[in-house]
């Protein structure tokens, strides 16, 4: 069933949001932005996902041969592509946030967003 | 045989890319180098860009490119693949333009830096990726553009990690703009799950067949898209990043963002909305746009009224003039759509002027502070010209462009308002929206370039050349596209208003001749966008509106005078320099500073003007509520009424 999933995605994205809007640690906010980044991955890889399919892996006889013989059913190689890209930049994000976090924490000698407000206004 | 302009947008976007990378290997140590390499780039690219523009807009032609030559099989896109309209070309030459500007004027500007080589490569991943952004046809590829967008706008916000609130700006944009490129992914992977593509001629079509009425999954699709494109042009409520990131980053920087990195959230909310969804024929989608952008102008405007930080104010309205291109957009006619690309164009021109000009002062003086500055114009006459050439524009006084685009923001506003009469408060509020710009620009003029000098400006001299080519193009520009508008939206505007309009033709030019046909079942017309002209307008109904506007004038003048006569208690110490003014005393130097001017009007409004600063209260956390706040509101109200 893929229904967990959807569920689990979702679950995900309103946890991500929850710890963008209320946490006030920069690096629980970048923690925040990492769920956010999980949840959509999830969510993609499950929309690709077809039940009982395989994985999409044939030469070009196998697949003629398959077509004759039933229908081809694998599962849709584009949304795991789009999954690997998303992952990269996720992976980016991270490091150039907490990259930035600990520079601010040099600067401003605390992480916590209420005192991290100069401009303002 | 192809053209071989048709490889033109691949490689445009290319060699920026490429030249990021070898400013990385080659620039490090060399000065000299680097600078070559990356203006190499930027002009290869701007002069690949105008060949593509020549072939598209001004010969009729649609480029299409798929990438690895994969072209679609049995009626399925299977690789990425480019397409160039006139749109896209119109948006491509804004962005390569000012890429190229910027480039000159960064040699200068940014000598005294450190970690030159850093900055160029930002600058040119920056540049590619916007320019990829709006080339593209997959919609995929344009959130791959959009995460590097967002990765080097960061670092160019933080660029320079020593000056105030510049690694807070940072942070808080990579906040915002993840959860932007997030809902961004979110809406692109409900949409594949609909229909199975990337493609955004054959998402056209399939989404076309489907329909989005009543389609929950598309509505949420669709909101998330709106929010995603929404965060990346800066419209209120995403905001408040914007403003930060204007002021922290370098004033070459700020200019891309405003010329280019806003307009790419246009771009996307242009074609999201007319081209992919086809959703902005709905009266309820209209009214989201609008109300919208007439907020968006109406919250710049005011906030910049309260800023006496030169760069900070300049963001204000950037974001006060993003929300008129917005409420143009929004009407979904053929004229409001002319209007709203001729701001665009225009607000690239005269803000990135503004932009060019604070980053001259600053670079003269080393200050960005309206209340330490005056008298600038003798010392720096050049740069007073341009500025004033600027504020002119922005504040559309006649003979500039802000003028011309302004007119027919109004005329097609008003124009709308036939329909409903929720239109002409819009056009009342862009009205005011205007003036207000006027005001505030008086104010900076006032505060920094006239009045008394002060004696630490003694030895301020004038930018040097290299700074004022660009200021100088760029003004020039301004003035050519206010006194030349029929040749431009003839030549310019029409062809992209055309492009907006004729969504049938950019699916076939794509996925092949009759695909529209096959998929939806009804034939690809050829829709051509009525002749705009400047002078479309009916001089009755203006006649009326001048009345309503009188009428509310007088009610505010009769009913709002128990709030006169008051002083302005303001907790500020009494000043030497107001005597001047009250009692006629001489005082040596008395400089008008710009909190001074305008504080009677600031004090009236004191309420407002205290509310809105609360909000902007510059806690990253309540930024992010207001964000995802309004997403919520979009997804319920789109759920609503679609």
């Amino acid at each position: 069933m893929m229904i967990q999933n959807y569920v689990c995605s979702i679950i995900l994205l309103a946890l991500g949001m929850y710890m963008l809007m209320v946490k006030k640690n920069l690096i629980q906010i970048v923690c925040g932005l990492g769920l956010l980044d999980y949840g959509v991955n999830l969510f993609i890889v499950s929309v690709g996902y077809n039940e009982g399919g395989t994985a999409p892996l044939y030469v070009g006889s196998e697949l003629e041969y398959l077509a004759k013989n039933g229908a081809v059913y694998f599962v849709d190689p584009v949304p795991q592509a789009l999954t690997l890209t998303s992952i990269v930049i996720g992976a980016c994000v991270t490091a150039m946030a907490l990259s930035i976090v600990i520079r601010i924490g040099q600067t401003y000698g605390t992480l916590e967003a209420d005192q991290i407000r100069r401009l303002r206004g | 045989m192809m053209n071989y302009v048709e490889h033109f947008p691949a490689l445009a976007t290319m060699v920026l890319f490429l030249g990021a990378f070898l400013v990385t290997i080659f620039g490090g140590k060399n000065k000299t180098l680097r600078i070559f390499l990356a203006m190499a780039a930027a002009t290869a690219s701007f002069v690949m860009v105008l060949c593509v523009a020549k072939y598209v807009i001004i010969d009729g032609n649609i480029i299409t490119y798929w990438l690895g030559n994969w072209t679609p099989v049995k009626d399925y896109a299977i690789g990425i693949g480019l397409e160039v309209d006139s749109l896209n070309a119109f948006f491509a030459l804004l962005v390569t333009l000012t890429t190229y500007l910027s480039g000159w004027y960064s040699i200068k500007y940014m000598s005294r830096d450190e970690g030159g080589d850093y900055y160029y490569t930002l600058y040119l991943m920056l540049s590619g990726s916007v320019l990829g952004l709006v080339l593209t046809g997959d919609i995929f590829n344009m959130f791959v553009m959009i995460e590097i967008m967002t990765f080097a706008c960061v670092a160019l916000t933080a660029f320079r990690n020593w000056s105030k609130g510049a690694l807070e700006a940072g942070f808080k944009y990579l906040v915002i703009g993840s959860l932007g490129s997030t809902c961004t992914l979110t809406g692109i992977a409900l949409l594949y799950a609909q229909c199975h593509t990337l493609n955004m001629a054959q998402l056209s079509a399939m989404i076309a067949k489907v329909g989005i009425t009543g389609n929950s999954t598309m509505i949420l699709a669709f909101a998330l898209l709106i929010t995603g494109f929404g965060i990346k042009s800066y419209a209120v409520p995403f905001h408040f990043v914007a403003a930060d990131a204007y002021m922290a980053a370098p004033a070459s920087v700020s200019m891309l963002f405003s010329g280019m990195v806003n307009k790419a959230g246009v771009y996307g909310l242009i074609r999201v909305c007319y081209i992919i969804l086809q959703t902005m024929g709905l009266g309820k989608v209209q009214t989201l746009l609008v109300a919208v952008g007439t907020v968006s102008m109406f919250v710049g405007v005011t906030m910049a009224l309260n800023q006496h930080d030169f760069k900070r104010l300049l963001a204000f309205h950037s974001i006060s003039q993003i929300g008129y291109v917005l409420t143009a957009i929004g009407l979904g006619t053929a004229l409001g759509v002319a209007g709203g690309l001729y701001h665009a164009m225009n607000h690239t021109l005269f803000k990135g002027l503004l932009f060019l000009c604070a980053g001259a002062v600053y670079y003269a003086t080393g200050r960005t502070n309206l209340n330490n500055m005056g008298g600038l114009a003798k010392k720096m006459p050049q740069t007073c010209i341009i500025f004033l050439i600027a504020a002119f524009s922005i504040s559309g006084l006649p003979p500039f462009n802000g003028f011309v685009s302004k007119w027919m923001i109004y005329q097609a506003i008003y124009a709308k308002s036939a329909q409903s009469f929720g239109y002409l408060f819009v056009t009342v509020v862009a009205l005011i929206t205007s003036t207000l710009t006027l005001a505030s620009f008086i104010k900076v003029t006032q505060s920094a370039f006239f009045g008394q000098s002060r004696p630490e400006f003694d030895d301020v001299k004038e930018v040097p050349g290299s700074m004022l080519l660009p200021m100088w193009v760029m003004a020039i520009l301004c003035v050519f596209t206010g006194v030349a508008p029929k040749f431009v939206t003839e030549k310019l505007i029409t062809p992209a208003v055309n492009a907006v309009m004729s969504v049938n033709k950019y699916i076939d030019t794509m996925m092949g001749a009759g695909y529209t046909e096959k998929i939806t079942g009804s034939a690809a017309t050829e829709i051509s966008a009525e002749q705009i002209t400047i002078g479309n307008w009916t001089p009755v109904m203006w006649l009326v509106l001048f009345g309503i506007v009188l009428v509310a004038f007088t009610v505010v003048a009769v009913f709002g005078k128990s709030s006169r006569g008051y002083t302005n208690n303001s907790k500020e110490q009494p000043d030497n320099k107001h005597a001047t003014f009250f009692g006629g005393e001489m005082a040596t130097r008395s400089t008008v500073v710009g909190s001074d001017l305008f504080w009677g009007f600031r004090h009236n409004f004191k309420g407002y003007f205290e509310k809105l600063e609360g909000i902007h209260s510059g806690v990253v956390n309540d930024y992010a509520v207001w964000a995802i706040g309004a997403l919520a509101v979009f997804v319920m109200y789109l759920n609503a009424v679609l």
